[in-house]
């Protein structure tokens, strides 16, 4: 490095130069996370094993459950709207496990860099805050799209449930609206990490509340009316419900525009929130020294 | 450094920090019970001006309030009170625009990732630290030649010894070419080879034009790379000059420890041995012995009286070391107390 470079004037660069830097950064922090997954192959078995074992316990359970009888899958199907148990079940869980993965991301993410002792490191960079909080996460959304493509293919061979390339691609577009609301969310329990240190126990309480009112396993159909509204509230129940419209019961993009629409809005909502939330508590962490401690 | 400034690299005023001291319970807070915890300063009114291209050391003992102020400048902490401007950037209102230009070892080799190697570290960093993608490789080897890690570059940094990740730290902190470079402690833990290392490569960024503010509690560090330094103390800067302008603040040239015998007349000896010597720097009971250690213009005349002081009161000298004087003996008569106490 030469001392000319060091001592010359340096212009501020434009906002827009900032932006694409900012954007390399995220690609970068995709990278360092997927070379840090790399260093651990054994994951890539858990992560091939679990999206099937557990919705398949399910599927088993079900059948126990129903004897197998037409009267109970009838009874199935006038509730869910399809009658592919199977798919049902295995499209919950899948969206379940993205969910847990993106509800532990950020928070996690950062809780990880602080016990690392890295968190202080990323902070003197003038990269944008939201490259620390969501590059870490940006490698996870290959995983998202790895794991729906393996229930995909899982209900493909094994079901035969007619999943094709269009629904496929469908089912796509409603993972790429959600993932707005579902990061919202996850970078709100970011805050939480810089706030009080610990994420752990929020994170299960919001996803127990999700497990319980977003029809993972069920119709929401079957719920009271005052847990029906809840649901309504919650953002997953629309990703389940447009998923499942989407690959099981053959719907198109157009009639589920509106719920899109609800979704898309929530996660602007959830987004502004969980950006200025960020703010005041990185401030609040820069004010009290909080961000090296855990 | 902001375009048309002409300014110091360093220019902090009154810089203040305070902590409360206890904790709230969430019950109190609910309650809205008075906050009753103690408000105390780590950092009570700095004053630094640091020039450019100049090594700048903080010296002081732990809790002195170093890592506080490197915290400030390095735009972690907001102070309570007081200004800082770095390169002529306010610290907290053009805080991103501090962080382009500033390298910063705060935190040792725990702050790396340890299951990437120390180029895909230094990758990942340059681009957070916004290095245009055509420069990047070069900037890499740079940094990675600067701190002589070029031939382990594709080592997990798992397999680094303390001191090669210390010297990756420091490469990291290089990345943005910075113009001004904050090295908090940066050779604790480390052996004296390494220590040495890290100090050479110091004195090179100082070679190439950058500006250099470091934290130690190793006088000899302090003393053998700062063009000026400050001592701090409770927070406070309680002196500031270049080495031998501290030095020469002592009325002294030798430095004398005594080791005596402890003995019931102890008190008596100490007064006489204070009124030989003008003052005595420092004194204190230890295993049995006391341990007097003064400041003299000359030790060959003040020993032998030392001697016949101790005779005749009864006490045995049993051990006497003269040494020149040293930073740390500046820090003992600014205080009254050893920098590792």
């Amino acid at each position: 490095m030469t001392a000319s470079a060091t001592t010359a004037p340096r212009p501020t660069p434009s906002r827009l130069d900032d932006v694409r830097a900012d954007l390399r950064a995220f690609g970068a922090a995709g990278m360092k996370e997927w070379r840090l997954l790399r260093r651990y192959p054994s994951l890539f078995i858990g992560f091939l094993f679990w999206p099937i074992a557990l919705p398949l316990a399910y599927v088993f359970q079900a059948q126990g459950y129903s004897g197998g009888q037409p009267a109970a899958i009838d009874a199935f199907a006038q509730r869910a709207g399809t009658a592919e148990i199977a798919g049902f079940l295995f499209l919950g869980w899948a969206t379940y496990m993205w969910i847990s993965m993106i509800l532990w991301g950020p928070g996690t993410a950062l809780r990880t860099e602080q016990v690392r002792g890295s968190l202080e490191a990323l902070f003197m960079t003038p990269v944008s805050r939201m490259v620390i909080l969501f590059g870490p996460v940006v490698s996870q959304i290959a995983w998202a799209l790895w794991m729906f493509g393996v229930v995909g293919g899982v209900l493909v061979l094994f079901f035969g449930v007619p999943i094709g390339p269009m629904e496929a691609l469908r089912a796509l577009g409603v993972i790429l609206v959600a993932v707005p609301a579902l990061y919202g969310l996850g970078a709100l329990f970011a805050s939480v990490v810089l706030r009080f240190g610990e994420v752990s126990a929020m994170v299960q309480t919001v996803r127990g509340v999700f497990t319980v009112f977003c029809g993972m396993t069920f119709p929401i159909i079957i719920l009271p009316v005052w847990a029906k509204a809840v649901a309504l509230s919650l953002p997953p129940t629309y990703l389940i419900g447009d998923l499942r419209a989407v690959l099981l019961k053959g719907s198109d993009f157009v009639s589920l525009v509106p719920e899109l629409a609800i979704l898309a809005a929530m996660g602007l909502a959830l987004c502004g929130f969980a950006i200025v939330a960020f703010r005041r508590t990185e401030r609040y962490a820069r004010q009290g020294g909080s961000l090296a401690q855990y | 450094m902001k375009p048309g400034y002409t300014g110091p690299a360093i220019d902090a005023v009154g810089l203040v920090k305070e902590y409360e001291r206890g904790r709230r319970t969430t019950w109190q807070r609910v309650r809205r019970h008075p906050d009753q915890r103690e408000r105390f300063r780590a950092v009570d009114g700095i004053d630094l001006r640091v020039e450019r291209g100049e090594i700048f050391g903080v010296l002081g003992p732990n809790g002195a309030g170093k890592t506080t102020t490197m915290k400030m400048l390095a735009t972690l902490l907001e102070p309570t009170e007081g200004t800082a401007r770095i390169l002529g950037y306010d610290v907290v209102r053009e805080a991103r625009d501090v962080r382009r230009r500033m390298g910063a070892v705060l935190s040792d080799g725990r702050s790396l990732y340890w299951k990437l190697t120390a180029r895909e570290n230094l990758e990942y960093f340059a681009a957070l630290y916004h290095v245009p993608p055509k420069e990047q490789a070069t900037r890499i080897t740079s940094a990675l030649q600067a701190v002589k890690l070029d031939d382990r570059s594709d080592d997990y940094v798992e397999r680094y010894s303390t001191g090669m990740r210390q010297r990756l730290v420091l490469a990291r902190a290089l990345l943005p070419d910075p113009e001004l470079l904050l090295l908090d402690e940066p050779t604790v833990g480390l052996d004296p080879q390494s220590s040495r290392d890290l100090r050479d490569r110091v004195r090179d960024l100082q070679a190439q034009g950058r500006t250099v503010l470091l934290t130690t509690h190793y006088m000899e560090e302090a003393d053998q790379l700062c063009d000026r330094i400050a001592i701090v103390d409770h927070g406070k800067v309680v002196a500031l000059d270049t080495p031998s302008g501290l030095k020469r603040t002592i009325a002294a040239t030798e430095v004398v420890h005594l080791e005596i015998e402890s003995s019931p007349a102890d008190a008596a000896l100490l007064s006489r041995l204070e009124r030989t010597a003008g003052a005595l720097a420092r004194q204190e009971h230890e295993n049995g012995t006391l341990q007097v250690t003064v400041h003299v213009r000359s030790a060959r005349d003040f020993v032998p009286v030392a001697f016949d002081v101790a005779h005749e009161e009864n006490a045995a000298i049993k051990h006497v070391e003269v040494v020149p004087v040293t930073l740390e003996d500046v820090f003992i008569s600014l205080t009254g107390r050893a920098l590792r106490e």
